[in-house]
C-alpha cells in the first residue's frame, strides 16, 4: 500500500486542480462527473503484477507518471499530418484530433438531417447535455471501472460523441484520426458511441504518431452502447510511433438482438495494453471480437478481454491472432464468464500466436468461468512458428524465402481480416501489416 | 470372487468408507503446530540432525508464506489448521507381516479390501493409518531384483545416502506454503527405488487411511526410477466423515532417470470434510517417460496439479486427470508441464464432471523455456455440467519463450446433449441409464488407461453417482 501511495504522489501531472481546469467551462453535471472519477482515481490502488490481470505487465512500463498532462490549448500537432491520415478513405463522416483536441468534424449532410450527432464531447456538453449525461461513464465504463479509466474519466480531452438514432443505417464507415506529435505528455482521448434501436454503422478509429524521442502516455477510454437490434462494427487501429505507451479501456454493451462487433489492431507503440470487455446484456445479442497484433523489436502488447454473458441466448466469438518478431512479447488473457442464469450461451475464444524469431515470447491465458449448464463454450490457444511445409510449397514455385514468409504471415492474419465486413478497411490493414513486414 | 469386487474395497464406491474405528494410538501430539510439535515428530522417528534442521527451517517458511488467495476457498482453513492433530502414531513399529498389525487397524484395512488386493494383483503394498505406515511389504521376486519399497522413514534409516541425495530436490520447502508445511511435519509415505533396467510389471500400491477426527495427514513419498527401469505406483485414500474438517497435504517427489518409464496413479476418494492440498512433481530426464493419472472424486476441496519438469532431451510427460465434483465439492485440479530441454513433448488431458452444486476447475501451466527446441505440448480439457447449479472453470497458463515450440490448448464445456439422450432413450434406455452411459463415454479416454479393475470400479462409481441426478 505504501508503494502505491508513493507512486501516485510521483504523478505530479495529475491533480485536482488540473481536473477543475479541464471542466472550467463545462456544465455542472460534467464537472461533478469528472470530480467523481477523480475520487475513484485517488481511491483505487495502482495495479501490480500480483493481480492476475496485470501479471505480465509492470504498470510502470506505461510511464504514466513520467509525463506532463497535455493541455488542449497549448499542445497541438500538425493539422496537415492529422488530416492527411483520412485522405482518400471512404467515409460518411470524419473526425480529426490533433494534439489534445479535436480540430475538425465533417458529417454527411443527409445523415445530420436524419438526426445523427457527431460531436466534440466537451463543447457539446451544454447543448446535448441530457443525452451525453445519460451515457457518459454510466453504462459502459463507470468511474470506478478501473484505476486508469478513472483517470481518463477525470481528465479526458478530445472526446468524441456519436449518436445514431433509431433505424438509421449508415453505409460508409465513420472515420476518426487521432494524431499526436509532441512527446513527454499524457493524452486522454475518449470515445462514446450510442447506437439506437435497429441502427447500423461502422466506426473506425486510427491512432497515429511519428516516432518520438521521449516517452508519451496515451490513456484512452471507449464506450459503445448498442440498443435493441442495433448493428455496430467498431475498429481500433493503433499505429503509434516509438516512444508511445498505449493503454485503452474499452467496453461494449449489447442489448437484445444487437450485434456489436469489434476489431482491435495493435501494430505501434512501445507498450500497448488493451482492456476490452464485451457485455452481452440482452437475449439474442451477439459480439464478434477480433484482434490482430504484430509486434517487433522490444514491443510489448498485453490484451485483456472479457466476454460477460449475463442473460440467456447470447453469443460471443473471439479470435485474436498475433505475429511476434525480434524480442517482442505478447500477452493474451481472455475470460468467458457465463453467469448462472445465462442458459443457451454460445461463447468461443481463440488465440493464435506465430513466433517469427528466437527471442520472441508469447503468453496465452484463455479462461472459462461457467456457472450455467446448458451452454456451448470452448476456447483454444496455440503458439507455433512458420510451417516449413507451407514455406517449402511456396518456395518450390520459385518464390524466395523472405517473400514466402511474408505470404504465410499474410495468410495467418487473413482468417481475422476476412471476418471484417469492411473491404476498404481490410485493404488498409493489409497495407499497414505489409509496411511492418519488411 | 470376481476381480472387480476385490478392488471394490479400494475406495471407489459410493461413500461407504465413512466408518470410524475405535483404536488406541501409542502417541497423539496435542492439537496445533509449533516448534515443539516438530521436534516431537522428529524425536519419535529417531531422525538424524540434518532432517530435524530441515523440518525446522521448513516450519519457518510455512509460517512466513501467506495463505494462497487463488484456487479454492481457504478462508476457513486457518481455523482448521489451528485445531488439527499434526501427528498421531497408531502403533509402535511398522509391520512386515499382516498378522502383526493391531486387530482394529487390520479390520479397517480388511474392510477396505487391502490384503486381498495385494495377494491378487499387486507387487507390493504399503498401508498408512493416521501418521504412520503400519504395514509395508514387497513380494520377494521384486526384492531379489533390487527393488526398494519401504516406508519413507525406513528409506531414510536404511538408505541414508540415496535418500539424502534426492529428498527435497524436486519439491523444495519454499515451493509453496503447503509443501513447506509438509516438509516440517511429514510422516509416512513411501520410499521407492527401481534399479537400472528393472521392469516391475504389476503395480506397487500405497493406501492412505485417516481415522481420527481433526486429523492432519502429511505423507511424503520419494520415488527414484533408475535408467531404463519401468514401474507403476497406485495410491488410494479414504477417511471417515466427520462434521469438522480434516486436512491432507502430501508431497510426492519423483525422479525418472534417462529412458525410464513411470506411471503414478491416484484415486482420491477422501470423505467430503477433507481439505486435500497436494504437491506432486516429477523430474523427467533424457528420453524418459512420466505419466500422472489423477482421479479426484472425494474431498471437500482439492487443489492439486501434478507436474512434469522435462529436464532431459526427448523427455515426455503426460497428465491425465479426471475430476468429479458433486454437491459442496470443489475440485481445483489440472497439471503443469515445464519444458526445459529440446525435443521434449507433453500432453494433458483433463475431463471433469460437475454435479449439483459441485464445482470443478482446471488450472494448468504449459511453460516452454528458451532453448527447449522443438518442444511440443498439447492440452485438452473437457467439462461436463449436469445441473444448472453446477460450475466449471478453465484457467490455463501458456508461457512460450521458444520459437520452434508448438503448443495447442483446447477446452470445451457442455451439458449432456439432448440428441444423445434422445437417441439412447429411443433404444429403450431410461434417462438415468442413458446419462450414465454418456458420462462413461465422456471419461472413457482416461478410464481405459487405468488398470482394468480400477476402470471397472470408476465406471461403477460414476453410475452410482448418477443415480437420482436426472429430473
Amino acid at each position: 500500500m505504501a508503494d502505491v501511495l508513493t507512486a501516485v504522489e510521483g504523478a505530479a501531472a495529475y491533480t485536482k486542480e488540473a481536473v477543475q481546469k479541464r471542466s472550467a467551462n463545462e456544465p455542472q453535471w460534467l464537472k461533478s462527473r469528472r470530480a467523481e472519477a477523480w475520487r475513484a482515481w485517488e481511491e483505487l490502488p495502482l495495479p501490480t503484477t500480483e493481480l492476475e490481470e496485470w501479471r505480465y505487465t509492470e504498470v510502470s512500463r506505461l510511464s504514466w507518471d513520467q509525463v506532463e498532462l497535455a493541455d488542449p490549448a497549448k499542445n497541438t500537432a500538425s493539422a496537415d499530418a492529422a488530416t492527411g491520415i483520412l485522405a482518400g478513405r471512404e467515409a460518411s463522416a470524419r473526425v480529426v484530433q490533433a494534439g489534445a483536441s479535436i480540430i475538425s468534424i465533417e458529417l454527411d449532410e443527409a445523415l445530420a438531417k436524419k438526426g445523427v450527432l457527431l460531436l466534440d464531447m466537451s463543447k457539446a456538453a451544454d447543448e446535448y447535455g441530457e443525452l451525453i449525461e445519460k451515457y457518459l461513464g454510466t453504462q459502459a465504463v463507470p468511474a470506478n471501472h478501473s484505476k486508469f479509466s478513472a483517470l481518463n474519466g477525470a481528465l479526458w480531452t478530445a472526446g468524441i460523441f456519436l449518436y445514431v438514432p433509431r433505424g438509421v443505417r449508415i453505409d460508409a464507415p465513420i472515420r476518426v484520426a487521432r494524431y499526436i506529435d509532441q512527446p513527454g505528455l499524457a493524452y486522454m482521448p475518449r470515445t462514446l458511441i450510442v447506437a439506437e434501436d435497429a441502427s447500423s454503422f461502422g466506426f473506425v478509429e486510427e491512432m497515429v504518431s511519428p516516432d518520438m524521442e521521449g516517452t508519451t502516455f496515451v490513456n484512452g477510454v471507449v464506450e459503445i452502447i448498442a440498443a435493441t437490434s442495433a448493428n455496430v462494427q467498431y475498429v481500433a487501429m493503433q499505429q503509434w510511433g516509438k516512444g508511445v505507451k498505449h493503454l485503452s479501456t474499452q467496453r461494449t454493451v449489447a442489448a437484445r438482438d444487437a450485434n456489436l462487433d469489434s476489431l482491435i489492431v495493435n501494430l505501434g507503440a512501445d507498450v500497448a495494453r488493451v482492456d476490452l470487455a464485451a457485455s452481452l446484456e440482452g437475449p439474442g445479442s451477439r459480439s464478434d471480437m477480433l484482434g490482430l497484433y504484430f509486434a517487433k523489436g522490444n514491443q510489448h502488447f498485453d490484451h485483456n478481454t472479457r466476454q460477460d454473458h449475463r442473460v440467456p441466448h447470447a453469443q460471443s466469438d473471439l479470435l485474436y491472432k498475433g505475429a511476434l518478431d525480434d524480442a517482442a512479447h505478447a500477452v493474451f488473457r481472455g475470460i468467458i464468464k457465463v453467469f448462472p442464469k445465462a442458459q443457451r450461451t454460445d461463447a468461443y475464444q481463440t488465440n493464435r500466436n506465430l513466433l517469427l524469431s528466437k527471442d520472441a515470447n508469447s503468453t496465452s491465458l484463455p479462461n472459462l468461468e461457467i456457472e450455467a449448464d446448458d451452454v456451448r463454450c470452448s476456447h483454444a490457444a496455440t503458439v507455433g512458428q512458420l510451417d516449413e511445409e507451407e514455406l517449402f510449397y511456396i518456395m518450390s514455385r520459385g518464390i524466395p524465402r523472405n517473400i514466402a514468409e511474408r505470404l504465410v504471415v499474410f495468410g495467418f492474419f487473413g482468417e481475422v481480416l476476412e471476418r471484417l465486413p469492411m473491404p476498404g478497411v481490410v485493404e488498409e490493414l493489409r497495407e499497414a501489416i505489409g509496411r511492418k513486414l519488411v | 470372487m470376481p476381480e472387480n469386487e476385490t478392488i471394490a474395497g479400494l475406495g471407489l464406491e459410493e461413500y461407504k468408507y465413512g466408518f470410524v474405528t475405535e483404536d488406541k494410538p501409542v502417541f497423539k501430539a496435542r492439537p496445533g503446530l509449533d516448534e515443539e510439535i516438530v521436534r516431537q515428530i522428529s524425536a519419535h522417528k529417531n531422525e538424524p540432525e540434518w532432517m530435524l534442521n530441515f523440518r525446522l527451517k521448513a516450519l519457518k517458511i510455512f509460517e512466513a508464506k501467506p495463505m494462497p488467495t487463488w484456487g479454492g476457498d481457504l478462508s476457513r482453513l486457518g481455523e482448521t489448521l489451528d485445531e488439527l492433530y499434526y501427528y498421531i502414531k497408531p502403533q509402535e513399529r511398522l509391520e512386515r507381516s499382516w498378522d502383526d498389525v493391531p486387530q482394529e487397524i487390520k479390520d479397517t484395512f480388511e474392510k477396505l479390501g487391502i490384503p486381498e488386493a495385494e495377494r491378487k494383483v499387486l507387487a507390493g503394498v504399503g498401508a498408512q493409518y493416521e501418521s504412520e505406515m503400519v504395514y509395508h511389504s514387497l513380494k520377494k521376486e521384486w526384492e531379489e531384483k533390487g527393488v526398494i519399497f519401504e516406508s519413507i522413514e525406513d528409506g531414510l534409516r536404511l538408505y541414508p545416502d540415496l535418500f539424502r541425495e534426492y529428498f527435497g530436490t524436486v519439491v523444495p520447502p519454499q515451493d509453496n506454503k503447503f509443501a513447506a508445511l509438509n516438509s516440517a511435519v511429514w510422516s509416512g509415505g513411501s520410499f521407492v527405488y527401481i534399479p537400472k533396467g528393472v521392469t516391475v510389471d504389476i503395480p506397487l500400491q500405497a493406501y492412505f487411511r485417516v481415522n481420527a477426527e481433526r486429523m492432519g495427514q502429511f505423507e511424503r513419498t520419494l520415488i527414484i526410477v533408475d535408467e531404463g527401469a519401468n514401474a507403476q505406483y497406485i495410491e488410494g485414500c479414504t477417511a471417515p466423515s466427520y462434521s469438522t474438517d480434516s486436512f491432507h497435504s502430501g508431497v510426492i517427489e519423483i525422479i525418472v532417470k534417462p529412458n525410464a518409464r513411470f506411471r503414478y496413479v491416484t484415486i482420491q476418494n477422501w470423505s467430503h470434510n477433507m481439505y486435500n492440498l497436494v504437491t506432486q512433481r516429477a523430474l523427467v530426464h533424457d528420453g524418459a517417460h512420466m505419466e500422472w493419472l489423477d482421479g479426484n472424486l472425494g474431498s471437500k476441496l482439492t487443489m492439486k496439479y501434478p507436474s512434469c519438469y522435462l529436464v532431459g532431451k526427448g523427455a515426455h510427460g503426460e497428465i491425465l486427470s479426471i475430476a468429479y465434483a458433486s454437491d459442496g465439492q470443489h475440485q481445483d485440479t489440472g497439471g503443469k508441464v515445464v519444458h526445459a530441454a529440446p525435443e521434449t513433448t507433453s500432453r494433458i488431458i483433463s475431463k471433469s464432471i460437475s454435479k449439483g452444486t459441485g464445482r470443478s476447475t482446471y488450472r494448468g501451466l504449459c511453460k516452454i523455456y528458451e532453448g527447449a527446441d522443438n518442444a511440443k505440448s498439447n492440452v485438452e480439457c473437457d467439462a461436463l455440467l449436469l445441473n444448472d447449479t453446477s460450475r466449471t472453470d478453465t484457467f490455463p497458463y501458456i508461457e512460450i519463450e521458444e520459437q520452434s515450440a508448438s503448443v495447442g490448448h483446447e477446452a470445451t464445456v457442455s451439458k449432456i446433449g439432448e440428441e444423445q439422450l434422445f437417441y439412447l432413450m429411443s433404444r429403450g434406455l431410461s434417462e438415468e441409464e442413458a446419462s450414465a452411459m454418456i458420462v462413461r463415454g465422456f471419461i472413457e479416454p482416461i478410464a481405459k488407461l487405468l488398470p482394468l479393475e480400477y476402470a471397472v470400479e470408476l465406471n461403477r462409481l460414476i453410475e452410482l453417482e448418477m443415480e437420482g441426478s436426472v429430473g
